[in-house]
């Protein structure tokens, strides 16, 4: 894998900036959105395989994630499971999703499939409410344990964003190796051009539910250590804005790019937080602002870093195409 | 017996409403290749327009703020046409048109808490109470919306199958080249067909005040279910929004006997997705 300097320097500048950040901070909500952006940096570079790269809409990141936090929950609360065994638990529930969400991507496609993740989304949200035996209903579930090691129990929001932080930090490292892989590449020619991938001996099927799998274990993750942080969970937050906010994330930043990813789920979470002078007015301006950034940088934050590159080779492709 | 019609009547009642919603995206889906994700907070919308300004707000009589909210919410939506449509369709890929319709419907739905207030409220006597039909009595929204909505439905096929404006839209939906070339002008054609789209969304909107009361949420449902109608009657196709949408209203109505009524609300999306994985092309989506 060639890694230019750079970036390099670009990612261990973020890290160690991401690492002695919280020194500088002592409030707690501060910190809680810090942790925030970290679980929305894994969901949404869990989602650029499938939505960013593969090119398939989904919808459904609210039920996913729910389905990984609760699974975790429900475990630790109920069985009394340690909570990262929970976590692998999820990790499993994220690939058995993965799997059913991928069977339907291979005979829909485009905004079928968007709708078909929505009605996943929504009968999960709706079960989780009125299965009040199993979930608690929509009360949710309270009590959840946190993450400890060697009889070390993560409590307070320092100790818990700095554990989260590594883990963030290796999903994100994965992530990145798996766009630059021979897997990636394939997840972008089946967004491209799904003929010449089957044509060049590539099975299509199993491409997609690959994705779909990565972005569920990605979301799951995500929701397990959500549940394990906060220590309560209810569904009613669960539902197609839920979802959508993450798309948001990942366009704004930079579909396709993980790096592009990442800032975006940093601005999503907390441009509104800044935003928050204006009171009642807050989320509408910034509404208006992420319009404006669709219909004018629809590829994203990252299109303005490395643009002109990507517009000559752009503009090359177009004059080979004849267009 | 009465109990069967009753419910049978309730059923295509809200049938007829979520095949209106099918037929209101769908306009917009033949026209632009767009699926507007925003259209609940267009019937959100309509309904506070309504009730909200020219009702409570002005004082207008019913018919004349029907009007008047009809009025506005087509030069809504010629204005979005322009200003947010246009523009989404002629991106790269379907994926920014998703979102930025998303981000459409959350800008509405700021705008809606920030006009009217968060409080839900209603109109007392706007289409309230039943009427009797021998020992079945029905409740007079619902018989309303079935004319309503039948008339509605009809005056479209009309207007679509005898005016020049409907088959210029048809046109246009058909093959946008073919249409410029002759002599049709695509973007006003697109932007009156999003306007016909609002019109409806309107009606949606006022009809189901008395059901719904009027509040933020009270078209969410209603819009993921005329999604899920659109697939299941045959996606992109006027008459398949109709079929699909009143056997959802009537399967929902009476599969709520059946299993607890809290998971009526799944049975649709259950719906959607079997259609999805077995028949895609819907019930009458065989035209593709």
């Amino acid at each position: 894998m060639k890694v230019n300097k750079t970036s390099a320097l670009i990612a261990v500048a973020a890290i160690a900036l991401a690492a002695i950040l919280p020194m500088f901070i002592s409030n707690n909500y501060h910190l809680n959105l810090m942790i925030q952006v970290l679980i929305n940096i894994i969901i949404v570079v869990g989602l650029n395989f499938i939505t960013g790269l593969t090119g398939q809409m989904n919808l459904g990141t609210a039920g996913i994630f729910s389905m990984g936090a609760y699974t975790s929950s429900l475990l630790a609360t109920r069985l009394g499971i340690n909570p990262w065994i929970c976590l692998i638990a999820a990790v499993g529930m994220g690939f058995l999703i993965g799997m059913g969400l991928g069977y339907p991507s291979l005979r829909v496609s485009g905004v079928y499939l968007a709708l078909t993740t929505i009605g996943f989304s929504e009968i999960v949200r709706i079960l989780m409410t009125n299965l009040t035996g199993l979930t608690g209903g929509a009360l949710g579930v309270t009590g959840i344990p946190p993450f400890s090691i060697l009889g070390h129990k993560f409590q307070t929001n320092k100790e818990i964003y700095y554990l989260y932080l590594v883990i963030a930090i290796i999903l994100i490292f994965n992530a990145y190796r798996i766009v630059n892989s021979k897997w990636g590449r394939a997840f972008l020619a089946v967004k491209d051009n799904p003929d010449a991938v089957e044509a060049g001996g590539i099975n299509i099927a199993s491409i997609k539910i690959l994705a779909f799998t990565l972005a569920a274990v990605y979301a799951t993750v995500a929701g397990s250590l959500y549940a394990h942080y906060v220590g309560f969970i209810n569904p009613s937050a669960y539902n197609l804005e839920y979802s959508i906010n993450y798309v948001v994330m990942l366009v704004i930043g930079g579909i396709g790019s993980v790096p592009g990813n990442v800032l975006g789920a940093i601005l999503v979470t907390l441009v509104p937080e800044l935003l928050r002078f204006m009171e009642n007015y807050y989320w509408l301006v910034f509404s208006i602002i992420t319009l404006l950034f669709v219909i004018f940088l629809p590829n994203g934050m990252v299109s303005l870093f490395k643009g002109k590159k990507r517009e000559e080779k752009a503009g090359k492709g177009a004059q080979a195409n004849g267009r | 017996m009465q109990v069967f019609v009753q419910l049978l009547i309730t059923g295509i009642a809200m049938g007829f409403i979520y095949a209106l919603v099918g037929i209101e995206y769908t306009l917009i889906w033949n026209a632009t290749g767009l699926l507007n994700f925003s259209h609940d907070k267009f019937i959100l919308f309509g309904a506070y327009m309504f009730a909200g300004t020219y009702v409570l707000g002005l004082g207008l009589p019913p018919v004349l703020a029907i009007l008047f909210a009809v009025l506005t919410m087509f030069l809504f939506g010629i204005v979005s046409a322009f200003v947010i449509f246009n523009p989404l369709s002629k991106l790269s890929t379907n994926l920014f048109a998703v979102i930025g319709t998303v981000i459409l419907g959350r800008i509405m739905i700021e705008s809606v808490r920030l006009i009217w207030g968060p409080l839900p409220f209603t109109l007392d006597n706007f289409l309230r109470g039943s009427i009797h039909f021998g020992s079945v009595v029905v409740s007079k929204a619902h018989l309303v919306i079935i004319v309503v909505c039948s008339l509605i439905t009809a005056g479209l096929q009309v207007f679509f199958k005898t005016t020049k404006t409907g088959k210029a839209m048809r046109c246009v939906s058909e093959n946008k080249t073919a249409a410029s070339l002759m002599g049709i002008n695509v973007p006003m054609n697109i932007a009156f067909t999003i306007g016909l789209s609002a019109i409806v969304c309107a009606t949606i909107g006022i009809l189901v005040i008395p059901i719904f009361n009027v509040e933020l949420q009270m078209s969410s449902m209603i819009g993921l279910k005329g999604f899920a109608s659109g697939v299941i009657g045959g996606f992109g196709y006027l008459p398949g929004a109709i079929v699909g949408g009143i056997l959802l209203g009537v399967v929902e109505i009476f599969g709520s006997m059946l299993i607890p009524s809290v998971y009526k609300d799944c049975l649709s999306f259950v719906l959607l997705i079997i259609f999805l994985l077995v028949r895609p092309s819907g019930i009458l989506g065989n035209k593709r």
